[in-house]
């Protein structure tokens, strides 16, 4: 195989066993690899019926094909299974420096299962995989981990772990890679803890992978590496970090403030901006692997009551998180509740939004000082929430830990009193800091449609409303404006398939801007030799779309479920969206119609699964 | 050119505006922290058809042409399009990823007066009122 190599590690923990399997090379091309592959995986050797956290669960880390290039924006890989946040089709996808070294190691996955009777971590060096003892890591946070892991091993070896919050099944918690990239979202962290595993290791000896056709490949390469650097969002990324256009966005109405109840604050924009993290806290810029859009920022913050030493600085996300939606706008607090995350292994978008949640609930005497152990949670008391309520998650402590650490859609069904509307949620997946509302109404859509719950990089929604897609060879030629209908559901098609290949394909949303649909191919055919036009890669998308809608019936998910809390779709109340109803309905009708699903049941209908191939899932979900 | 009859006309109406803006402080202050040398560059819609606004070390100043100093941000459309985003009618994103406007040096601080656009495109509207030129006006 080319790109690929055709490997897959096969780790039984309870067995302690090790086993290189090959999946068929089909999958690859119809299931592209990354979360694609993945789900195909899951759907072959996945329990329906296992619980996330038992030992039958599958735990599947995959890179895309294009691992392993010296290409921006291609370093990423996805993790897989049954999510103990949502009990659905979960994926997370993470940058960083593990997927190169994984695929130079010789594979292209990790699927795990089983429970290890100690803690574990897995070493992969080449040939040799190996379960090896981590009792030493259980109980610590992620940097020193990871620093105990360099130390022993070589600072080169590539580590993942995940933290205190994941050996405790918080069921947000997330996974990091070298402390700083993370597999945020659905909860794989606790998945790893469940299984005793802490951490993964891997180290190749070589830095070689095969290429299907080199030449035309490294002009491409060439070509991709200048265009993504000098492309002016990413010049905004290198300059100022994810967060670079916070206060355009605030504007726009596309920042949630206070759970959701508010899109405009001029001077939350200008606190939290990217340009004042650069300004007052930058130290450096990072990156990951072989990427020159530099995205990543290396903060400290020298004083005060959130001072923090030189390390990773927070996201766009963890910044309105910790931020703007619980009515700060203090970012020395976002910085350090960023970093305390990192440590914990706690995904910052569930983290931020259930304790959100929980200060609307105690401001409405949802929540009282009973359930809250006695800690009053204000809006924007960052002490509180970075003292006491992060630890207390982390460690399930108390009645208010084991509460949020359920994530909001579970604390709120908990506690009842009608709280589950003020839920900012889908299929109990946490909304990221994109309010659709605001930032554009397709992104309703996409959120509920969603496989994994409400998501902004399961589809570029967001990109193509403020038109940075332009895609005029497969039909992508609308000029969408964000606060309307308007040709969404149409956009929204696309968008899911365009969304599918990026995590399938595990190219970062932010270079592959930059590339245009026939280069994309292009990739597709020097890389991996797919031998495929537009449509062939436009159906691969909408084959891994459909595959996991699939794998979410048979957890019982349906239409009805594809939906967002009534806080997400009641008109907004201040800022540019002030006013404006979402016409929620008539978007997902016309958009089950173009991807040909059943309206009641949310699944393709059996004659398209059979147009795209998918016979022997067809017969599973419609003749079993 | 869809909105002008030579390329003068959208250099004269683009100072003017210019002139309008001097007058609003919140305006003034913004471009002041952008803090750069900017020059609109029309000329493929006519070789005099540039002006450049210079508001480095506390300036608002701006004249047709090129600037005699090297430009720290060019930004390069038609003045179709010119015209279009100063009447708030253009979507910046949308017009860089179809390459009607290409942008020579750092954007970060410019971009934060794209908020202002609305507010500017009210200023526009009235400059191109007093300059008679009521048609060219896009609803």
């Amino acid at each position: 195989m080319h790109g690929n190599t055709g490997n897959v590690i096969d780790v039984d923990l309870t067995e302690r066993t090790v086993t290189v399997a090959c999946p068929p090379e089909d999958w690859y091309l119809r299931y592209i690899g990354g979360s694609g592959l993945a789900a195909r995986l899951f759907w072959e050797m996945g329990h329906f019926d296992a619980d996330p956290f038992s030992p039958e669960a599958m735990l599947i880390f995959m890179d895309g094909p294009f691992a392993g290039l010296k290409l921006s924006g291609t370093s990423r890989m996805s993790v897989g299974g049954r999510s103990p946040l949502t009990g659905n089709w979960g994926d997370s996808s993470c940058g960083g420096y593990f997927a190169p070294e994984l695929r130079y190691s010789g594979y292209d996955g990790i699927a795990i299962r089983g429970r290890a009777a100690a803690p574990s971590l897995l070493l992969i060096e080449d040939d040799r995989i190996e379960i090896v003892d981590a009792a030493s890591y259980w109980g610590k946070g992620i940097e020193e981990v990871n620093n105990g892991l360099k130390e022993r091993f070589g600072k080169n070896h590539r580590t993942l772990v995940t933290g205190p919050a994941g050996e405790n099944l918080v069921r947000y918690a997330g996974i990091l890679n070298e402390f700083h990239h993370a597999f945020g979202r659905a909860g794989f962290g606790a998945v790893m803890g469940s299984k005793n595993l802490k951490a993964i290791v891997v180290k190749s000896s070589k830095q070689r992978m095969a290429l299907a056709d080199s030449k035309p490949y490294e002009k491409l390469r060439k070509e991709l590496n200048i265009r993504i650097k000098e492309n002016l969002t990413n010049s905004l990324l290198r300059d100022s970090g994810t967060a670079c256009n916070l206060e355009g966005a605030m504007f726009a109405g596309d920042v949630p403030i206070r759970n959701f109840t508010s899109n405009f604050s001029e001077d939350m924009g200008e606190s939290l901006s990217g340009g004042t993290l650069t300004e007052k806290f930058l130290t450096r810029r990072g990156t990951c692997m072989y990427c020159n859009v530099g995205c990543k920022r290396v903060a400290a913050v020298r004083e005060g009551p959130f001072a923090i030493p030189e390390g990773p600085g927070p996201e766009y996300e963890t910044i309105v998180a910790f931020g703007a939606l619980m009515g700060s706008k203090d970012l020395a607090a976002a910085c350090k509740a960023g970093r305390i995350c990192n440590d914990l292994g706690l995904d910052t978008i569930s983290a931020g939004s259930t304790i959100a949640w929980a200060m609307e609930a105690f401001e409405k005497g949802d929540l009282t000082l009973k359930d809250t152990d006695g800690v009053e949670l204000r809006w924007g008391d960052m002490e509180t929430v970075i003292d006491k309520v992060l630890p207390a998650i982390a460690r399930r402590e108390g009645m208010l830990g084991e509460l949020l650490s359920l994530g909001s859609a579970a604390a709120a069904e908990r506690i009842d009193k009608g709280s589950i509307d003020y839920t900012c949620q889908s299929k109990g997946l946490e909304a990221p800091m994109h309010d659709p509302r605001g930032g554009g109404h397709g992104m309703a859509l996409t959120y509920a449609v969603s496989p994994r719950g409400a998501c902004h990089v399961a589809a570029p929604m967001l990109h193509m409303e403020m038109g940075a897609c332009y895609y005029p060879e497969i039909g992508f030629e609308y000029e969408l404006e964000p606060m309307t209908d308007t040709h969404k559901p149409e956009a929204a098609v696309r968008s899911m398939e365009l969304g599918s290949i990026e995590n399938s394909a595990c190219f970062c949303q932010f270079a592959d801007r930059e590339v245009s649909i026939p280069e994309w191919v292009g990739l597709f055919n020097t890389v991996a030799g797919y031998g495929w036009d537009a449509e062939d890669m436009m159906r691969a998308g909408r084959r891994v779309f459909y595959l996991k809608r699939l794998i979410n019936y048979r957890y019982g998910r349906t239409s009805k479920d594809d939906t967002l809390t009534p806080r997400m779709l009641e008109p907004a109340r201040d800022g540019e969206p002030m006013g404006i109803e979402i016409n929620f309905s008539g978007m997902k009708e016309r958009f089950y119609e173009l991807m040909d699903m059943d309206p009641e049941k949310g699944i393709p209908r059996e004659a398209t699964l059979r147009e795209y191939g998918m016979e022997e899932e067809a017969r599973k979900v419609w003749q079993e | 050119m869809q909105y002008w009859k030579d390329e003068s006309e959208p250099i004269k109406a683009f100072l003017k505006l210019s002139e309008a803006l001097k007058t609003d402080k919140e305006i003034v202050e913004g471009m002041k922290k952008v803090n750069q040398l900017i020059w609109y560059d029309y000329t493929e819609d006519g070789p005099n058809c540039s002006y450049y606004v210079d508001c480095r070390n506390g300036k608002f100043e701006s004249a047709a042409g090129k600037p005699a100093d090297k430009p720290d941000l060019v930004l390069s459309l038609s003045a179709d399009n010119a015209h279009k985003s100063w009447s708030n009618k253009l979507n910046p994103v949308m017009a860089i990823t179809r390459r009607q406007m290409r942008i020579k040096g750092s954007a970060t601080s410019l971009l934060k007066l794209a908020p202002k656009l609305k507010k500017i495109a009210v200023y526009y509207e009235q400059v191109l009122r007093d300059l008679g030129w009521e048609d060219k006006i896009i609803k």
